[in-house]
C-alpha cells in the first residue's frame, strides 16, 4: 500500500536513554531480572530508567498518578515528536498506538493478586489501567490530542498496520496529522514466556522495553524523508511458514534496493540474512537495543529515516508472533 | 484500486455467535422474542466475587477440525471461526472447502482480551513453578493469534488490524474497515469482533462493582450494573462497485462513522454526554442525515450507574423533539456486555432491525430514565418505515463510536 507519510517529528524512549539521539548512542548496559517461575535464574534485560529527569514532569500529572510505566514512555516520546506544536494544531492531531502485550506489569500484578489473595482482594485501581487503550487515552488527554485515538495490537507488524491506519485517516480527512507510536513495557513474566518459546537460548538476545513516536502527515513534494509504502507481508504460524513468509517479503523488489537490517539476535535473524543476501545496506548497524516488538519496529523506522543516504531504501520488520512486513522509505 | 469520492460501502454478509444462538438468525430470533441469556456463570469459580452470573455462549461444533486442532483454539477463536465462516458464506465468498474465495481479504477485528484464558493458564503454571506445556499456552493468548486462526481457517493472507479500543472496539473495527474501503486500500473487508468470557476481565469488572447482582436494567433508574457476556460477530463490507459486479445481495449501506475520545475520566463518560453527541453528529454529517431521520438506535446502555445517565442525556440533546419517534434500546440485557465484540454484534442487530422492521425490545425496565423513557422499545414493537439506523458504543479510555446503516 502507498502510504506517503512525511515524518514531521520523532521521539524515543529507550534503555539507552531518552531522546532520538539515544538510538545512535553506545549499547545500553543490561540489568538482571529473574523469571517468575525460576527465581534463582537471572537473565540480562534492557530497562528504561524511569528515574531519568525527563519523566519527572509527567509524574506530576494528576491524570497519570496510577498510570503504567508504558504510559510514561509514551507521553515522553510523543511530546518529543510534537515539540513546538501549538494547542490548536494538537487539537487536530490523532493518536495511534501499536502495542503487543499492553500494560503487562499491571495485568500480571492484578492477576497474580487474585491467585495469591483471592478474588475478593482484586484491585479496582489496577484493572482500568490494564486495558489496552488506557495508555493512549492518558497520552492524548495530557498532550491535548483531540483527534481520534486507536490502540492496535500485534507484533512488530502492528507498527506497519498503525502507519497504514494513519495514512487511511489522513486520506479520509479525519485528522490533519497523526502521532503514531510503538510501545512495550517489561515485566519478569516476559522472561517466562520467552524461555518457554526458547528465545533465550540465544545468549546475546536481550528483552527490552521503551517507546517511539512519529508525527506524520500526508507527504508533500517539498518533504524530505518519506515513508512511501507499507506491506504487512504473509502471516505465519510455524517456522516453516515463517521461512516461506521471509522468502516472499522481498518478492518483486529490485535486488539492488538497499536495506536496513533489523532482525538482530532474534530467531528471525537467519531468515533475514538469507532473504537479504547480496542486498546492500544503507546504514551501519546501530547499537543493539534489545527486542521490544512494536517499540523496536518504531525505533528502527526512525533510525532508517535518519540514516537513509540513498534515494530509496527498504526496512524489513520481522514480526516475531504473526507476520513479517516491510516499509519503503525514500527521499523526494 | 483508485480512491473515488463516490465510493460507497455496503454490507453483503453477516455472521454471529452470541449467548442467544450459535448463528446470527438464531440470535436475532431469540432477541426479538425478548429472551435473555442471563444465567449462572460456570466457566470458572466465582466464589469470591459479588456477581456470579453472565451471558455465556454455547460453542458451535466445528466438525471439520480435528480434536488436536480444536484443543489449540482459544475459546475466543471457537466463537470467532464459526461467526466468520457464517458471514463469508452469507456473502457468497466461501467455497465448498470453507475457504474464502477472496485470498487477499482484509481483516479489521476487535477484541479487548484476545485469548486471555490461555494467558491465565500460563500465569497459573508459572506462579506454581510448573514448566511443562507453557509455550502452548502463551503462544496463542495474544489477539493476533486469534486473527491468525481466522486467516488460516479461511485461507486468507490480506492485511489485518486488531483494534483494542475497549468496549467501542467493535464499532471502531467496522468504522475502520469502512475507511479502508473509502480510502481505496481494500475492496472487501471482514470486519467485526470477538470476546470470550475470562476470569481476569470478569473479576476486573466485578472489583469495580460495575457488574450487577440483580437483573441487568439498561436505562432504568434502578439499574445496578452490567452483565458480562461473550460473542463473536462479523460483517462482510465491500465497495458497492465490487458487490454489484459479483452480483452479491446487498444487506445495507454503511453511510456514517464517527469516533472520538472523551477525556473526562478513564472509566466514566462526561456527565452531559457532550462527546457522544459530537460523535453521533459526526456520523450523521458523514451520512448527510438529520438526527430525526434515524429510526432506531442500538444504544450502548451498559446498565451501570455511571454510563446510562450521560448516554440518555446525549440522546435527548441529539434528538430533541424527535426522541420519541427515534426508537432506542440496549440489547445488553439480553446478551450481556460482550466488550470487544459489543460494537460488532450490536451493529448486526441494528442492521437486522433496518432490514426487518422488528425492533429489539428494551428488557428488564422498571422505572425508565426520564430523559430517554419515550424512546425505549417495547416488546413486539415494529417500525414500518426504517430507512436509517445507528449503533452506538462507548468504552474505557473514553472511546466513543457511532455507526449509521442505511437502506
Amino acid at each position: 500500500m502507498n502510504v506517503d507519510l512525511s515524518i514531521m517529528g520523532q521521539g524515543a524512549v529507550t534503555p539507552a536513554g531518552v531522546g532520538v539521539e539515544a538510538l545512535f548512542d553506545a549499547d545500553p548496559k543490561p540489568q538482571h531480572a529473574e523469571p517468575l517461575g525460576e527465581p534463582k535464574k537471572t537473565c540480562p534485560v534492557l530497562r528504561v530508567d524511569l528515574k531519568d529527569l525527563a519523566f519527572a514532569r509527567w509524574q506530576k500529572e494528576p491524570r497519570l498518578r496510577r498510570a503504567s510505566p508504558m504510559t510514561f514512555f509514551m507521553v515522553e516520546a510523543a511530546e518529543q515528536a510534537l515539540c513546538g506544536m501549538s494547542a490548536t494544531d494538537r487539537a487536530e492531531t490523532g493518536l495511534i498506538v501499536a502495542l503487543s502485550a499492553g500494560c503487562l506489569a499491571y495485568s500480571r500484578r492484578f492477576y497474580q493478586g487474585i491467585l495469591k489473595d483471592g478474588q475478593r482482594t482484586a484491585s479496582p485501581a489496577l484493572f482500568p489501567e490494564t486495558v489496552f487503550n488506557s495508555p493512549g487515552s492518558h497520552v492524548a488527554s495530557v498532550l491535548g490530542l483531540n483527534g481520534a485515538v486507536y490502540a492496535l495490537c500485534g507484533d512488530e507488524s502492528a507498527w506497519i498496520g498503525a502507519l497504514k491506519t494513519a495514512s487511511v485517516w489522513l486520506k479520509r480527512g479525519r485528522v490533519r496529522q497523526v502521532v503514531v507510536m510503538g510501545v512495550e513495557e517489561f515485566d519478569p513474566i516476559v522472561l517466562d514466556a520467552y524461555r518457554s518459546a526458547r528465545w533465550l537460548r540465544r545468549p546475546d538476545f536481550l528483552t527490552s522495553e521503551g517507546a517511539a513516536a512519529l508525527l506524520v502527515r500526508e507527504a508533500r513534494p517539498e518533504d524530505g524523508a518519506v515513508i512511501a509504502t507499507a506491506h504487512e507481508g504473509t502471516p505465519y504460524r510455524t517456522r516453516a511458514e515463517a521461512a516461506f513468509a521471509a522468502g516472499e517479503l522481498f518478492c518483486g523488489l529490485d535486488s539492488s534496493l538497499p536495506c536496513h537490517r533489523t532482525a538482530r539476535r532474534t530467531w528471525a535473524e537467519p531468515l533475514e540474512c538469507e532473504a537479504t543476501e547480496g542486498r546492500p545496506e544503507f546504514a551501519t548497524p546501530p547499537p543493539y537495543l534489545g527486542a521490544a516488538f512494536t517499540a523496536s519496529a518504531a525505533w528502527e523506522t526512525i533510525r532508517a529515516a535518519r540514516t537513509l543516504n540513498v534515494p530509496r531504501g527498504v526496512l524489513p520488520l520481522w514480526g516475531l508472533n504473526h507476520r513479517f512486513g516491510r516499509l519503503e522509505l525514500e527521499h523526494r | 484500486m483508485a480512491t473515488d469520492s463516490d465510493r460507497r460501502v455496503v454490507v453483503t454478509g453477516v455472521g454471529a455467535v452470541t449467548p442467544l444462538g450459535e448463528t446470527f438468525p438464531a440470535s436475532w430470533e431469540a432477541l426479538i422474542a425478548g429472551r435473555s441469556a442471563d444465567a449462572p456463570l460456570e466457566l470458572f469459580d466465582t466464589s469470591g466475587c459479588r456477581c456470579h452470573r453472565a451471558c455465556s455462549a454455547s460453542l458451535p461444533e466445528l466438525p471439520d477440525l480435528s480434536r488436536k486442532a480444536l484443543s489449540r483454539l482459544s475459546r475466543a477463536s471457537r466463537l470467532a471461526l464459526p461467526a466468520a465462516r457464517e458471514a463469508l458464506a452469507h456473502a457468497g465468498l466461501l467455497d465448498g472447502d470453507r475457504r474464502c474465495a477472496q485470498r487477499d481479504l482484509a481483516l479489521s477485528i476487535s477484541t479487548t482480551a484476545g485469548g486471555m484464558a490461555f494467558g491465565e493458564n500460563f500465569c497459573r503454571d508459572v506462579f506454581a513453578g510448573k514448566r511443562a506445556h507453557l509455550f502452548s499456552q502463551v503462544e496463542r493468548y495474544l489477539p493476533q493469534q486469534q486473527v491468525l486462526d481466522l486467516q488460516q481457517d479461511l485461507a486468507v493472507n490480506g492485511p489485518s488490524v486488531v483494534m483494542a479500543n475497549a468496549c467501542a472496539s467493535g464499532a471502531n473495527a467496522i468504522g475502520h474497515a469502512t475507511d479502508m474501503i473509502l480510502a481505496g486500500e481494500s475492496d472487501c473487508v471482514l470486519a467485526g469482533g470477538f470476546e470470550a468470557i475470562c476470569e481476569l476481565v470478569f473479576i476486573g469488572f466485578d472489583c469495580l462493582q460495575a457488574t450487577t447482582i440483580e437483573k441487568c436494567r439498561p436505562f432504568d433508574l434502578k439499574r445496578s450494573g452490567l452483565m458480562i457476556g461473550e460473542a463473536a460477530a462479523f460483517l462482510v463490507l465491500e465497495s458497492r462497485a465490487q458487490a454489484e459486479a459479483r452480483g452479491a445481495k446487498i444487506l445495507g449501506e454503511l453511510t456514517g462513522y464517527g469516533h472520538s475520545t472523551d477525556f473526562f475520566h478513564l472509566t466514566q463518560p462526561q456527565p452531559a454526554g457532550d462527546v457522544l453527541v459530537e460523535v453521533m453528529r459526526a456520523a450523521l454529517r458523514e451520512a448527510k442525515l438529520d438526527p430525526a431521520q434515524i429510526g432506531y438506535i442500538n444504544a450502548h446502555g451498559t446498565a451501570t450507574p455511571v454510563n446510562d445517565g450521560p448516554e440518555a442525556a446525549a440522546y435527548r440533546t441529539l434528538l430533541g423533539d424527535a426522541l420519541g419517534a427515534t426508537r432506542i434500546s440496549s440489547t445488553k440485557a439480553a446478551i450481556g456486555h460482550t466488550l470487544g465484540a459489543a460494537g460488532a454484534v450490536e451493529a448486526l442487530f441494528a442492521l437486522a432491525a433496518l432490514r426487518s422492521g422488528d425492533l429489539p425490545p428494551q428488557l428488564n425496565l422498571q422505572e425508565p430514565i426520564p430523559d430517554i423513557a419515550p424512546a425505549l422499545v417495547g416488546l413486539n414493537e415494529k417500525h414500518s418505515d426504517l430507512r436509517h439506523v445507528m449503533s452506538v458504543n462507548l468504552g474505557f479510555g473514553g472511546s466513543n463510536a457511532a455507526l449509521i446503516f442505511s437502506r
